[in-house]
């Protein structure tokens, strides 16, 4: 068999799996609103509901809003992170990766617990109050996940400038504002401005946050899919309004694809070559807004935690834990926790299978056939483009029925999970790929190793740590996925996710964050598990 | 120094680099006079580009005083030194034309439209690369790229010009015209110049003085030929190309033209040929002692060569007195 025709047949289960998961659900979806999206009276129908208009400009508001802000913080932190050494450096970065892999009600449930009403922060500071709900509320929890990921792309971007121009320049008597307009601003600038796109989708589309610390008035138009289907059930309408939040993710998603190539060469650079400047005033200033920010992302975690055990309503200290593991609990959820933390594991470790599964035999195309990313690699991308929230109705609209309805929910929660990560689990196999040096496999052929033993034996072991990451990825992304599971979700099948939200509407003091911090310990417990494993494989 | 002598170009003291408690440059004393050409020579990692890199400013340095024309410039940012450094990357702007590049440097200065003009072409004549004007870096070839990185460098007016190994990645054969090009092109601008490099050949070429550092230490710094001819140590003068003998209990170095090889003769050291081969008419031969060191010969190609394998040996003449290594501390 050909290379060429290897590469395809290594490509087809990520092609089906897009095609039978994405592609045929979302369009059935878009077909479906047609017949009224198509007519005049259709759109006027869904614009009569000051509601869905609402929701329009809220994803907007909330989204440039929370784009700026995140920007606003992220881009000093990438600054000191890309251009300074300093010790802890390294620490930081991988640190700033775990909003992602952290469930998203973990920090709505930080915000309220820290700035909400009774928050730990409102008593002695009464003015903060302002940010633990609505939409400054919403702000915050936007900024806390996305600011991380600016200041990682604003990094890249920095770390990314020619260090032979840059002191060539500084040398020639080059200022160091001039140098930073001319040679390492520029490329931190995409870099934020790349980030700055993801936060503005992110944040647009955020779903838990709007639910939980505001209300219908501050829905984003996931929201109002979510409601429109699954509380008002309306799924015309849904479908009218997942249509136009199709077209409404386009423009930023089209921008954020044309802004990453900028980057691409990036991340050679290990250590900035101007360091060793930590006591300049601008550094000191940059050190200070790190250290806020990494205080305030650690405070959200904490405040989960210290309301797990802090004695309310009469009750000793840690009686939450008690209560989450008591009947009340099982009765309010319809399975005990344990069993949905059983299906939290459950799940993500079978989406995480099969994204790493479907994204191994992407690369292993891929080094068939180095080369400039096509056509594949953007569809790759393409759940980028479809919201938890309009995947999952898609999925449940398009395949519920086949499946013989909800008894079989878990397929689907285990597919979106899969889905939705996909993404980052095939960028974080394929970037480093593309890294290698092609020598030592075409090495390893020329001494008579087949395409498959090349991948597996010099290849794969190169990948070591992209391959970790991109396991741990999956997983976690699967532990705190709350969107779509919570569209889908049959009680039988709770997630620990959607048991937090569950038991916020629940009158046992502190359970909520108690099953919460559970959340957080099952979640760090698997993640460093795989990572100390990941260390470990060998091929 | 006198008060009527005028200042050197560049004057080092006591300069000390490290990194993270490792001692990079243990106390560098140099200096380097004006209009003068001096070239820094030492093996990979000895610390040669980090000197150059502290004294421009972008390493930090534990000691010492740097020292421009008399003035103190250790405490200032890198672009208020008044010293360019070239390396190896020519660091020029990918998307700017040849002459945007180099009227940069002019520009900084603030020098008028018209003088930043007429002095690109003027260095640009001067280097030979005036056709390449409308041209950008990625459509020309290494060495004219290297050629516009020194015109920019030039048109900076530096007090100091640092070059480190401009040409280490340059193909062989424009290295000896580039070279006799650079140091003319430095002569008539009257700049002085610090020159690092790991080749001895073009160190010795290129240099009014040589300077060798070893292990961040500076070693027999002066004239080339001097230098040459007294290495000051067993690996100054392997580094200079000689051989390194212990006959009995003295260290000696020998040049590849003063020792020879007899097969099949009894008298002398004992050797075998491990390698044999030519360049041009010189016949080249590598023995192995039976002490183990390996010591090579070169000898006119009015004989044939003996084969690899072949026993014999080896005899010298002109040996120079090395100091023990051991009283030193290093080998």
């Amino acid at each position: 068999m050909t290379p060429r025709w290897l590469a395809v047949g290594a490509t087809l289960p990520l092609l089906g799996f897009l095609l039978a998961f994405v592609v045929v659900p979302v369009s059935g979806i878009v077909a479906s609103a047609f017949p009224a999206a198509g007519t005049l009276s259709g759109w006027a129908t869904l614009f009569a509901d000051p509601l869905n208009r609402d929701a329009l400009g809220n994803s907007l508001v909330q989204g440039g809003l929370s784009a700026g802000a995140s920007v606003l913080v992220g881009y000093p932190v990438g600054v000191f992170l890309g251009r300074y050494d300093w010790p802890g450096r390294r620490l930081l970065r991988s640190l700033l990766l775990l909003p992602f892999l952290l469930p998203s009600l973990l920090v709505v449930l930080g915000v309220a617990d820290l700035l909400g009403p009774g928050g730990l922060l409102v008593g002695p500071f009464p003015g903060l109050g302002v940010f633990g709900h609505g939409l400054g509320g919403i702000v915050v929890v936007n900024v806390a996940f996305n600011a991380p990921m600016v200041a990682l792309f604003t990094a890249v971007g920095a770390e990314s400038a020619s260090a032979p121009l840059e002191e060539s320049l500084a040398s020639l008597g080059a200022s160091p504002g001039r140098v930073y307009r001319e040679v390492w601003g520029p490329p931190s600038w995409w870099g934020a401005l790349a980030g700055a796109l993801l936060a503005f989708l992110f944040s647009a589309l955020a779903f838990a946050a709007p639910l939980l610390l505001a209300g219908p008035a501050q829905y984003t138009l996931e929201d109002r899919i979510w409601s429109l289907d699954q509380i008002l059930l309306n799924p015309h309408g849904a479908a009218l309004l997942a249509t136009l939040t199709l077209a409404f993710l386009a423009v930023p998603t089209a921008a954020y694809l044309a802004v990453l190539p900028r980057l691409a060469a990036s991340g050679s650079r290990s250590a900035p070559r101007l360091g060793r400047r930590t006591a300049s005033p601008i550094a000191v200033l940059l050190a200070g807004i790190c250290a806020v920010f990494a205080t305030a992302e650690l405070l959200l975690v904490g405040a989960v935690l210290y309301r797990t055990v802090e004695p309310a309503g009469g009750r000793p200290w840690g009686a939450a834990w008690g209560l989450l593991l008591g009947p009340e609990t099982t009765r309010a959820l319809g399975l005990p926790i344990s069993g949905a933390a059983l299906n939290t594991l459950a799940f993500a470790a079978a989406a995480a299978a099969i994204a790493l599964g479907l994204a191994l035999g992407f690369v292993f195309a891929r080094s068939l056939r180095p080369g400039r990313p096509g056509l594949l690699t953007a569809l790759t991308l393409l759940p980028l483009l479809i919201s938890p929230v309009m995947l999952a109705f898609a999925l449940a609209e398009v395949w519920e029925p086949l499946l013989g309805g909800p008894r079989e929910a878990w397929i689907l929660i285990v597919v979106s999970q899969a889905t939705l990560g996909l993404p980052f689990v095939v960028q974080s196999l394929s970037v480093p790929l593309e890294g290698l040096s092609a020598a030592p496999r075409e090495a390893a052929r020329t001494l008579g190793a087949g395409p498959w033993t090349a991948f597996t034996d010099v290849d794969l072991p190169r990948l070591g740590r992209g391959l970790t990451v991109a396991g741990l990825f999956a997983f976690a992304f699967g532990l705190g996925e709350f969107t779509a599971t919570y569209f889908l979700v049959t009680p039988s099948f709770t997630t620990l996710t959607v048991a937090v939200y569950r038991l916020q509407g629940v009158r046992l003091p502190g359970v909520a964050d108690a099953a919460a911090g559970l959340l957080l310990v099952v979640s760090a417990v698997a993640i460093v598990l795989s990572a100390l494993g990941g260390t470990r494989v060998r091929f | 120094m006198s008060g009527s002598e005028p200042p050197p170009a560049l004057d080092l003291r006591g300069l000390r680099v490290s990194y993270r408690n490792r001692p990079v440059l243990r106390g560098i004393d140099l200096t380097v006079g004006a209009g003068e050409f001096v070239v820094l020579m030492g093996p990979n990692g000895s610390g040669k580009s980090t000197l150059l890199r502290a004294v421009v400013g972008l390493e930090g340095t534990d000691a010492g005083a740097v020292r421009v024309f008399g003035q103190e410039v250790g405490r200032l940012p890198p672009h208020r030194r008044g010293v360019v450094l070239m390396g190896q990357e020519p660091g020029l702007f990918a998307r700017r034309s040849v002459f945007a590049n180099i009227a940069y440097a002019a520009g900084i200065r603030g020098a008028p439209e018209a003088e930043v003009r007429s002095q690109v072409g003027r260095l640009a004549d001067r280097l030979g690369i005036t056709h390449l004007l409308d041209r950008r870096p990625e459509e020309i070839s290494g060495g004219e790229r290297q050629r516009v990185a020194l015109a920019r460098a030039l048109a900076a007016r530096p007090r100091v010009l640092l070059l480190d190994e401009p040409f280490s990645a340059l193909d062989v054969t424009i290295r000896a015209d580039l070279m006799a090009d650079f140091r003319s092109a430095l002569a008539s601008a009257g700049v002085a110049g610090l020159h690092v490099t790991h080749d001895r050949a073009e160190g010795l070429f290129l240099g009014d003085r040589v300077a060798l550092l070893f292990d961040g230490r500076l070693e027999s710094v002066g004239p080339p030929r001097e230098v040459f001819d007294r290495p000051s140590s067993p690996r100054a003068a392997r580094f200079l190309g000689y051989n390194v003998i212990r006959d009995g209990g003295r260290w000696r170095a020998v040049a590849p033209r003063n020792a020879g090889f007899a097969a099949g003769s009894p008298d002398g050291r004992r050797g075998q040929v491990v390698a044999a081969g030519s360049v041009g008419a010189v016949g080249r031969l590598v023995v192995q002692l039976e002490s183990g060191e390996r010591i090579e010969i070169e000898t006119p190609r009015t004989a044939p060569l003996p084969a690899p394998g072949t026993w014999g040996s080896i005899r010298w003449s002109d040996a120079i007195d090395l100091p023990d290594p051991s009283a030193e501390g290093s080998p």
